[in-house]
Order: C-alpha cells, then sequence, then structure tokens
C-alpha cells in the first residue's frame, strides 16, 4: 500500500532548508578565515586529509575531486587524499586497533606538520573522526572540522583550528550545508591562493 | 571585468591586505547561501508534482522487492554513494531498503574501463544486476555523461524505473527517451547544481520513507 503525498509535504521539507543555509551566510566570515589558514598550509606545500563515516565518507571523497581535479578549467590541482576510501584498509585497521582508531592510524602514517586534517561528522560525535582530528591536532596539522547539530564531542576537544557547525538537527540537512561549505572551501583556498601576496609570511598575522 | 574579478575585485588591485580579501571572500560565502536558496525554490516550483510521482514510484518498485542502483563520475560517483548510503542506512525509524553504488567497486569499473571502453562502465554491472521492477539513478552536472546515458538506455531494456539527476539545460539527458523521472537544477553553476541534487535526493528518500508509510526523519523534526 503506497501513500498518498501532498505538495505542501514536499514545501515543508525544502523549506527545512532555509534557515541552516541562511546560517551559513552569517558564518561567512568564520568560513573565510578558515580558507585563508587552508590556503597558508598549501602554500607551504601541505596536503589536504580528508575522513569521515557513512555519507561523510561520500563527502570526503568529493572534496578530494574538488581539489585535485577542479571543475573550474586553469584552476591547479592541489594536493588531496581520503582516508575513507580504501576498504581493506579500513577494515583491516578497524579489525585490528578497533573502529576508534581506523583514521587516526592512517593519519599517524601519512599525515605530515604542514598538513591540514578535514574530518567531518553529520553529530559531531564519530569517536574516529574525533580521534584522528585529536591525533592531527597533537602533530602540529591544521584541524578542521564539518560537523552539525549541537556539535557533539567533536566541537568539546580544545584546540582545534576551525569548527564549522551547519545549524541543524537533521543529518540529510546538515549535510547539505556541508557541501555548500566544502564548495565554498574549494572556491575561497584558491582566491587565497591566486593573491600570494596574502600568503607571503611578511603579511601573515 | 570578469566574472571572478568582479566577485573579488581586491584579488586583481594589488591590494596584499589579508582583511580585505577576507571581507570579499564573506561577501562571497553569504552570496553563494542565497543563490542556492534560490535555486532550491526554483526547483520546488519546477518539480513539486514530479518529485510526489518519483517518490510514489520508488515506493511501489522497493514494495514490490526492488533495488536501487545509483551511478555518477567524479563527485556524482559520491552523490551515487551518499544516495545508497541513505536508503540503506537511514537510521530508526526509517526502513533500509537495498541499494547498490555502481563507482565504489573499482576492480569491475576500471576493468571494463581497460577493456572495453569507460563508455559501459555504467551499463555493463546493470546489465548483469538490474531486473525488470529496479531503479536505476543516475546523476551528471552536464547531462552529458556518456556512460550514464547508456546504462539508462540499459536499465530502460531491463523495464527498470529510470530516475536522472542533471543540471544546466540537461544536455543530452533531456533529450533522452530512457529517463522516466528527469530533474534539472536551472543553474550553471556545477556547485549549486550539485547543492540542489543533493537536497532532492535527500527529498525523494524521504518522500519515499513517507509514501511506504515509515517516517523518514519527518518525526524528529517535531
Amino acid at each position: 500500500m503506497i501513500a498518498e503525498l501532498t505538495g505542501q509535504q514536499v514545501d515543508q521539507l525544502f523549506a527545512r532548508r532555509t534557515d541552516p543555509t541562511t546560517a551559513l551566510g552569517q558564518d561567512a566570515e568564520e568560513v573565510g578565515r578558515a580558507c585563508y589558514d587552508m590556503a597558508l598550509r598549501f602554500h607551504r606545500g601541505g596536503r589536504l586529509v580528508c575522513f569521515g563515516n557513512g555519507s561523510a565518507a561520500a563527502d570526503a571523497a568529493h572534496i578530494v575531486v574538488e581539489f585535485v581535479h577542479p571543475v573550474i578549467v586553469g584552476k591547479r590541482a592541489l594536493p588531496a587524499v581520503s582516508l575513507a576510501n580504501d576498504a581493506a584498509t579500513m577494515s583491516g585497521i578497524t579489525r585490528r586497533g578497533g573502529f576508534e582508531d581506523s583514521f587516526a592510524a592512517q593519519l599517524r602514517l601519512q599525515a605530515a606538520p604542514e598538513d591540514i586534517a578535514l574530518g567531518i561528522s553529520t553529530d559531531g560525535d564519530c569517536p574516529n573522526v574525533a580521534r584522528a582530528l585529536i591525533a592531527a591536532r597533537d602533530a602540529g596539522l591544521l584541524t578542521v572540522a564539518l560537523v552539525g547539530g549541537d556539535g557533539g564531542q567533536i566541537s568539546r576537544i580544545t584546540g582545534l583550528d576551525h569548527v564549522l557547525v551547519a545549524h541543524s538537527e537533521d543529518p540529510r540537512v546538515v549535510k547539505e550545508v556541508h557541501v555548500t561549505t566544502y564548495h565554498v572551501l574549494w572556491e575561497l583556498v584558491h582566491v587565497f591562493f591566486e593573491q600570494p601576496g596574502v600568503l607571503d609570511p611578511k603579511v601573515v598575522r | 571585468m570578469s566574472g571572478v574579478e568582479s566577485l573579488y575585485p581586491f584579488l586583481y588591485s594589488g591590494v596584499s591586505d589579508v582583511e580585505a580579501v577576507l571581507a570579499d571572500v564573506t561577501r562571497s560565502t553569504l552570496e553563494k547561501s542565497e543563490e542556492i536558496t534560490r535555486l532550491r525554490a526554483d526547483v520546488l516550483e519546477l518539480y513539486r508534482g514530479r518529485l510526489i510521482e518519483c517518490a510514489r514510484a520508488m515506493a511501489r518498485s522497493f514494495a514490490a522487492g526492488g533495488r536501487l542502483f545509483a551511478f555518477g563520475n567524479g563527485g556524482s560517483s559520491t552523490d551515487a554513494q551518499a544516495v545508497v548510503e541513505l536508503f540503506q542506512n537511514p537510521g530508526a525509524p526509517a526502513r533500509p531498503l537495498p541499494a547498490e553504488a555502481l563507482a565504489t567497486d573499482i576492480a569491475v569499473l576500471s576493468a571494463l574501463a581497460n577493456d572495453v571502453s569507460f563508455d559501459v562502465v555504467f551499463a555493463r554491472p546493470l546489465a548483469a544486476s538490474g531486473r525488470a521492477g529496479d531503479i536505476a539513478v543516475g546523476l551528471s552536472t552536464s547531462g552529458g555523461s556518456a556512460n550514464v546515458l547508456r546504462a539508462f538506455e540499459e536499465a530502460t531494456r531491463r523495464g527498470m524505473l529510470t530516475i536522472g539527476l542533471a543540471g544546466y539545460d540537461g544536455g543530452k539527458m533531456a533529450e533522452a527517451d530512457t529517463i522516466d523521472h528527469l530533474f534539472v537544477m536551472p543553474s550553471s553553476s556545477v556547485h549549486r547544481i550539485q547543492e540542489a541534487q543533493t537536497t532532492t535526493y535527500n527529498t525523494l528518500w524521504e518522500l519515499t520513507q513517507l509514501a511506504l508509510g515509515t517516517p523518514g526523519s519527518a518525526q524528529a523534526q517535531q
């Protein structure tokens, strides 16, 4: 038995997106500062390391393809990798070291201090994303987190550089705000990157 | 002034002041958040009825034992994965539904690309696994991906329900007679198109759950 659906239901679903998207616009300066810090890291030869679970694993892969193969012709490729793509590695580490270490173990092996760690968690409560961000912080990486809801345990980690919160309790809406956020991150990193003057150490504040 | 130049005037003025560039990018981010909100409103006006029709067809398919296959290239391949993860692992109280992302099996994908052609990487797995009554969801921002179009041809031959997400003017997907439900995001920005497509498939998922009588996140919202 398939239920009838109404136009009003569709309208309500779309309306649920409006306020969280407006809130992203209100956080624009914070987003811009994250982009500036990311551009500085790329400028120094750093690499972007992304990780997340479930739908956020797909986002990690999406972010990597944005940076490595830009959609806008003429933009340079920037180095990026996802720690969530390799099922053999992920499941192997998880079996030996437990789920919580699945990203941190890879990060400790692969990342350099000049790199950028970008962790995505729709509710901020993914223990393996949290642990990898802590490992990244301790190793001197730039740490950026995309979270949602109340920010969860990730928002309570001290010393992370940028924690960007999508203001919704609906994980689907959080994801949509994250997609816009990382599209903007990519575009604005290139804005800074194409202005070498602002990346020169003498103007860094 | 080029489009980029008008968006970021300081970039081209020789000014190397961080705060000035930050002011530019802050304004740009605000504009983008407004742009995607407008695009979602356009999509809603264009497709309110189509979303209902499509979700009810998907619900009928799942109720009859159908499975969903999702495919796309690049960023769209990650959207295909997200679609599959959403249908299979939505969290309570929503009902998990069977789905498969065709770009995630690198062995099959690279074998077909290497031995035959990249155009068949999605059509072949559908020929092997797709059954009448299954669902094919193909994503392409341009609407012109040859392998996505080939997959829709195969899906139609097999009697599957076919759903396409495209952008710009829909490209070749808009001309194809192999797509039962086509959603074209009316934008020329790849990024905004992908964002509106994400809203479209998330909404289709939630409407499918409602059509099956199993609330998605609707209850959690109240």
